[in-house]
């Protein structure tokens, strides 16, 4: 690490690479269907001609421009654009349905571009002892962390706790469908070859926020959004402000990001999803989480976007890559002929993996001008094109999108038929959040789960290998704290008013 | 039983079929399970509809207990919401035989009719078309040539 390093990445043609994949990024994560991982992955030909350190810095621009991204979406429409943004719809929609989009979009920028400084501070000062992290997560690990993502279904269940825990397991269901990972069992397919396929989340995620949205849209005459105003641009000093205001919740929504980044498999929808746990479970009183609070947007964008740099350490450090976008860098690596492993950030590779790491600070602070200057244009255009143009716009996204992904057309109409049962089932309480959760998490959970079983099994010391572990039960003991802190918090209210009732 | 008790449990009834759909589909799920032949890809299927079971019949339960008035379909246009959903679904059957373009053109054409609820004027209607065709036109080859999706 050198300052050597740190010229060679601020180079016009590196900077050039840098805004480019920023801007590209930013765009295509910002239309629902495509993913971090498709933008860096239609990208990796095009470096092949490339000086090694350049074709990483413009990969790893078009990654974290692409996590960011999806917040506009997920913000405007209520359709994550990457599955990395589903927790930012959980408060961006409400604060752009109240008419504080401009506030929502700025404030995605600003958390994101912290949640990223501090993923690539952490990539840069911290790789080799970091990627340890990595190595101490075994099955059972997982399996508790994502039991650990499903307790936020008590926090999104609207109220209704039964409903939000139905709502999970059949997220779960539906992500045990098609082929088992496990034993290759076919499951719930029902002699369909389409379903072979399973649920795609991406496909899922599309169907079940954005085609509900839509169909509510089309069936009355009035706005999409509020405006407050007339149309303005994005807030950029109030949502300073408020990032601000909320630096602890920055800094810790950060460090969760770059610690689930570094967990292979995990990625930034399960870093997004601790991160809104955790905050809410730390909830000031008055702090409305699911209506609009913008601490729940600060902490699912600052985690997100604090992945990429998480997710770098692995695959850098050991060779193991920790989200899918950075598995194709890893192949893009290789191709370059670029060998990853502790001595990459001490022998001749040291040079370009610290160009790389510079080289992704300084993309990650050209997201800020670059971020709020599309997202300007994006919220201007969201508001003010005409109802008529907007929805046959969405729904065509939706299709081209959905399709994009396996290049198939009835994941297209799995998709939009699972967006009308989501509309169908929410109408009467029953989330899609809860059902998402469930979606998401399963794989990781089932894996985890028949991993550490069989393991458990063949050591003779199943209660051992679920809850003896350390790590394991400070997840567990998180978990329990997530679920029964709320409901204390909730009966301790009650007795106060009650008192206060009795008192006056 | 009071009135009210009455009038909420008729407007929870939409709650009520739902969560007994959902009692439905985990028992279906539970069927499937007995035809896997390992016993790892059971152990989860079946643990998610058990849950699933469990939670829709508490759900049920407490329906009937305290009856809450559901927030229901609202008072939106029905053939609208139809008609955006046949649009999407049409290009689905229609792309196979027509491509794309044609498919996505129709689905485009009717949604647009499903969200036009101002009176349509000749100008509108052409700013409107020209729109869809540029926003059509412009993601196709986006995805065809600039990300080689192969669209049919």
């Amino acid at each position: 690490m050198d300052i050597g390093n740190f010229l060679a990445a601020l180079t016009p043609l590196n900077l050039m690479f840098a805004l480019f994949g920023v801007a590209a990024g930013t765009i295509i994560g910002s239309i629902p269907g495509l993913t971090a991982t498709m933008a860096v992955a239609v990208l990796v030909p095009i470096t092949f001609s490339m000086e090694p350190a350049s074709a990483l810095i413009l990969l790893g621009a078009i990654y974290t421009g692409a996590i960011y991204g999806g917040a506009y979406s997920a913000i405007l429409l209520n359709t994550p654009g990457t599955p990395s943004a589903i927790a930012t719809t959980f408060d961006g929609y409400p604060m752009a349905k109240q008419g504080k989009g401009d506030l929502a979009v700025a404030l995605a920028c600003f958390a994101s571009v912290f949640g990223g400084l501090v993923g690539a501070f952490a990539l840069l000062l911290l790789a080799p002892p970091l990627s340890r992290v990595a190595l101490a997560f075994g099955p059972v690990e997982y399996f508790w962390l994502s039991i650990f993502g499903l307790s936020l279904i008590a926090s999104l269940s609207n109220g209704n706790l039964a409903k939000g825990l139905a709502g999970g397991a059949l997220g779960l269901i539906l992500s045990t469908v098609g082929v088992a990972e496990v034993s290759a069992d076919i499951r719930l397919t029902f002699g369909s070859q389409t379903m072979i396929g399973g649920f795609g989340v991406v496909g899922a995620l599309i169907g079940l926020y954005c085609i509900p949205v839509l169909i509510d849209l089309v069936a009355v005459p009035d706005r999409h959004l509020q405006v407050e105003k007339g149309v303005q641009s994005v807030k950029i000093m109030p949502a300073f402000q408020l990032a601000m205001n909320s630096k602890f919740n920055l800094l810790r929504s950060s460090i969760i990001g770059t610690l689930v980044g570094i967990l292979p498999g995990a990625g930034g929808s399960v870093a997004g999803l601790v991160a809104y746990s955790e905050v809410k479970r730390n909830a000031k009183p008055g702090q409305r989480f699911g209506e609009g609070e913008p601490d729940g947007l600060i902490a699912t964008e600052s985690a997100n976007n604090a992945t990429v740099g998480g997710g770098f350490i692995p695959t850098l450090v050991l060779g193991i890559p920790g989200t899918p976008p950075d598995a194709v860098i890893l192949g893009a690596l290789l191709v370059q002929g670029v060998r990853t492993g502790p001595a990459l950030f001490e022998s001749g590779g040291g040079s370009i993996a610290y160009t790389f790491v510079y080289g992704l600070l300084i993309a990650t602070v050209l997201m800020l001008p670059v971020g709020l200057l599309i997202g300007r244009y994006a919220y201007k255009s969201i508001v003010s094109i005409p109802k008529a143009v907007l929805v046959p716009t969405v729904a065509f996204m939706t299709i081209i999108g959905t399709f994009a992904i396996r290049n198939s057309v009835s994941d297209v109409a799995i998709m939009i038929l699972l967006g009308v049962f989501g509309w169908v089932v929410g109408r009467f309480g029953f989330a899609a959040s809860p059902i998402v959760l469930g979606l998401i998490l399963g794989p990781i959970a089932e894996q985890g789960f028949v991993q550490a079983w069989i393991i458990g099994s063949a050591v003779g010391d199943l209660p051992g290998m679920f809850f003896g572990r350390p790590i394991t039960q400070a997840i567990i003991a998180f978990t329990l704290l997530s679920v029964i802190y709320p409901i204390v918090l909730a009966h301790r209210r009650q007795r106060r008013d009650t008192n206060q009732e009795h008192l006056s | 039983m009071t009135a009210n008790t009455a009038t909420g449990r008729y407007s929870a009834l939409g709650s009520l079929l739902v969560a007994a759909l959902f009692v439905a589909l985990g028992a279906i799920t539970l069927y499937d399970t007995l035809s896997y032949s390992d016993v790892d890809s059971k152990v989860f299927p079946r643990a998610a509809a058990i849950l699933l079971i469990i939670a829709s019949l508490l759900s049920i339960l407490l329906t009937l207990l305290k009856p809450v008035a559901d927030e229901g379909f609202g008072d939106g246009s029905w053939w609208r919401r139809a008609m955006l959903v046949c649009a999407m679904l049409g290009a689905c059957a229609l792309m196979p035989a027509f491509g794309f373009i044609t498919a996505s053109t129709a689905a485009f054409v009717g949604a647009l009719i499903a969200a036009m609820h101002d009176k349509w004027q000749l100008r509108s209607a052409i700013i409107y078309g020209f729109s869809g065709a540029i926003i059509v036109g412009g993601f196709y080859s986006l995805f065809r040539f600039g990300l080689s999706v192969p669209l049919p």
